[in-house]
């Protein structure tokens, strides 16, 4: 009834949108405020109270804390040392693996696998990249840890022995499969679906007609990919690697159940040790007092070296795409 | 007839030897058959274009002299084009180097990512390892034949992403110069440039074919008019009607040419 008036005398009379009071304008604005304001407030809280539960740990061991490599619970004597080498050591195994493996993976995928081929592969990086990590650390130990033992680290370790630096480096005490190497194995796969499937994205992304012109010049597929896409898909590339990086970094169940957890700084990548966020995992239950202060203060640690890989990382993308 | 379009002058000249001769030239995409028998002779030193449609299948045909087209498994061409006594299609051709020798222009730029300099090396570099000093001479002389030189002489390491559109689409001319190819194909070049930029691809375009026999593929008529010597005028995967430009477009023999060239249809 209504629409029937409304219509008759629609065209004589057009109505005129009247603004609406603001009042659901400002409740949207201060919501949506508050929302962005709370990522802000959460990384205050946290980083606050990782500075003000590790401080009893700084202010005991100092600088020393960073460079000791004692961790004696019994004598309430903590150092990071190790767990920031082995945290490092593994991230970085973790890349030399990761990455090559990775870029192949999305180059092939993107360049030069059949149809009924790429589907398979690209469902099971996603799969792949789901894969909850205390999965990867249950297979690491039941089944990658003692293939290794057998097959890579007793040969390995009966080739290199007496041999200069790689003696050292390469050579197990107890070739149990546990260790640093494992742990950037175990790490490496972990990886591999983020950086391949990111980095396969952006080789798609990149116009054909690039890629064409590429090829058209007389260049082989290598050259094209060398040259040319991936040199395009630099910064994201970068960016994908940093993301691992990251991931390579925090990562703690997988690396717990591998890295062996030894408080010993080893020289070889063959034996055991541990990284900061295995040693917290490790230790949490039963700290207290000092001990939990100077889990604490590994946290702090961590928390500062994933911030300066990012701004790293932030800065390597900022100079690729200026050039 | 067409007094909208300016035909320059061209010279042709009949008795020039064939550089490219398509004999019984049929291709597909899949099943779907995109191009039906094409016969064509390209004269060697001369501007042939290539007009009609989209989706007549000029861009297609362009794309088989260089072999493009292999990039994609479910593309085939059957029958003949013949370069220097080679059948290009059949699979005894080295594709790459077939490339090197067949330039190709695209319809949009396509700079590498990598320096100006590098940019025109990159092709020169992939065939031969000129000495230094060589290899300088020929990036200048590759940038100065295509009226770059002067804007970039400065800035030669510097990334050839961040020149304007046209600037770098005489890059990619400059890059496929530089490799000394017989033949240029030139996919719809100004199709993604200003007017300004356009007049000095079309400025460019006169000058090479003294040096080089050159294919281009336009929608733009006044384009085709002006810069080039022999037309072929294509509709649905077969060529109606070939020609030098100017009977194509002053005094075509087929209807449907007459149609397309005046703006009826197309």
């Amino acid at each position: 009834m209504t629409a029937a008036t409304d219509m008759m005398t629609g065209p004589a009379a057009p109505a005129i949108r009247k603004t609406p009071k603001g009042t659901f304008d400002i409740v949207f604005r201060n919501a949506s405020f508050i929302a962005a304001l709370m990522v802000l407030v959460l990384l205050a809280g946290i980083m606050l109270s990782m500075i003000i539960g590790g401080w009893p740990a700084f202010r005991e061991f100092g600088l020393g804390f960073v460079t000791s490599s004692v961790w004696d619970t019994q004598n309430d004597q903590y150092g990071a040392w190790p767990a920031i080498v082995g945290t490092l050591s593994t991230a970085l195994i973790a890349l030399v693996i990761g990455v090559p493996l990775s870029l192949g993976i999305a180059v092939y995928l993107t360049q030069l696998a059949p149809a009924w081929f790429k589907q398979p592969v690209s469902t099971a990086i996603e799969l792949l990249a789901a894969v909850p990590s205390i999965i990867y650390g249950m297979w690491g130990l039941f089944v990658f840890v003692p293939l290794f033992a057998a097959y890579v680290q007793i040969p390995l370790s009966n080739i290199v022995e007496g041999l200069p630096i790689v003696g050292t480096v390469l050579y197990s005490r107890s070739p149990s499969g546990l260790g640093i190497l494992t742990a950037g194995f175990i790490l490496a796969f972990m990886i591999v679906p983020f950086i391949a499937s990111i980095t396969r994205d952006m080789l798609e992304q990149i116009p054909s007609v690039l890629r064409e012109s590429a090829y058209g010049i007389g260049a082989t597929t290598w050259e094209v990919v060398r040259h040319v896409l991936v040199p395009q898909a630099g910064v994201s590339i970068i960016g994908a690697i940093m993301l691992g990086l990251g991931r390579a970094l925090g990562e703690t169940m997988a690396v717990t159940f591998v890295v062996g957890n030894a408080n010993r700084l080893s020289a070889s990548i063959m034996d055991p040790g541990s990284t900061i966020a295995s040693r917290i995992a490790n230790e949490f239950n039963e700290a207290m007092g000092l001990q939990m202060n100077a889990l604490i203060a590994l946290g702090c640690i961590l928390f500062f070296v994933t911030f300066v890989v990012l701004v790293i990382a932030r800065i390597l993308v900022s100079r690729v795409k200026s050039y | 007839m067409l007094s909208t379009l300016e035909l320059s002058p061209q010279t042709l000249d009949a008795d020039a030897p064939v550089r490219i001769a398509v004999k019984n030239l049929d291709f597909y995409y899949g099943e779907h058959k995109a191009l039906k028998s094409i016969n064509l002779d390209f004269r060697d030193r001369h501007v042939t274009a290539l007009i009609g449609p989209s989706g007549c299948g000029k861009s297609t045909l362009l794309r088989i002299f260089n072999r493009i087209y292999s990039l994609y498994p479910e593309q085939r061409a059957t029958g003949e084009v013949m370069l220097d006594g080679r059948n290009v299609i059949s699979n005894e051709v080295d594709v790459n180097e077939l490339r090197s020798r067949i330039g190709m222009v695209f319809q949009k730029p396509t700079p590498f990512p990598m320096s100006i300099y590098d940019n025109v090396a990159f092709g020169i570099r992939l065939y031969e390892k000129p000495p230094k000093s060589e290899l300088d001479d020929r990036v200048e002389g590759a940038l100065r034949r295509s009226a770059l030189w002067d804007e970039v002489k400065d800035k030669l390491k510097s990334s050839g992403m961040g020149l304007s559109g046209g600037q770098q689409q005489r890059l990619c001319i400059a890059r496929t110069i530089a490799q000394k190819p017989e033949v240029i194909l030139f996919d719809e070049p100004t199709s993604a440039l200003d007017p300004i930029s356009t007049g000095k691809v079309e400025d460019l375009l006169e000058q090479l074919k003294s040096d080089f026999t050159i294919v281009i593929v336009t929608h733009n008529m006044q384009q085709a008019a002006r810069i080039s010597q022999y037309t072929a005028f294509m509709y649905l995967g077969e060529v109606i009607e070939f020609a030098p430009t100017n009977t194509i477009f002053m005094n075509p023999h087929k209807k449907q040419t007459q149609d397309y060239v005046t703006g009826r249809f197309g």
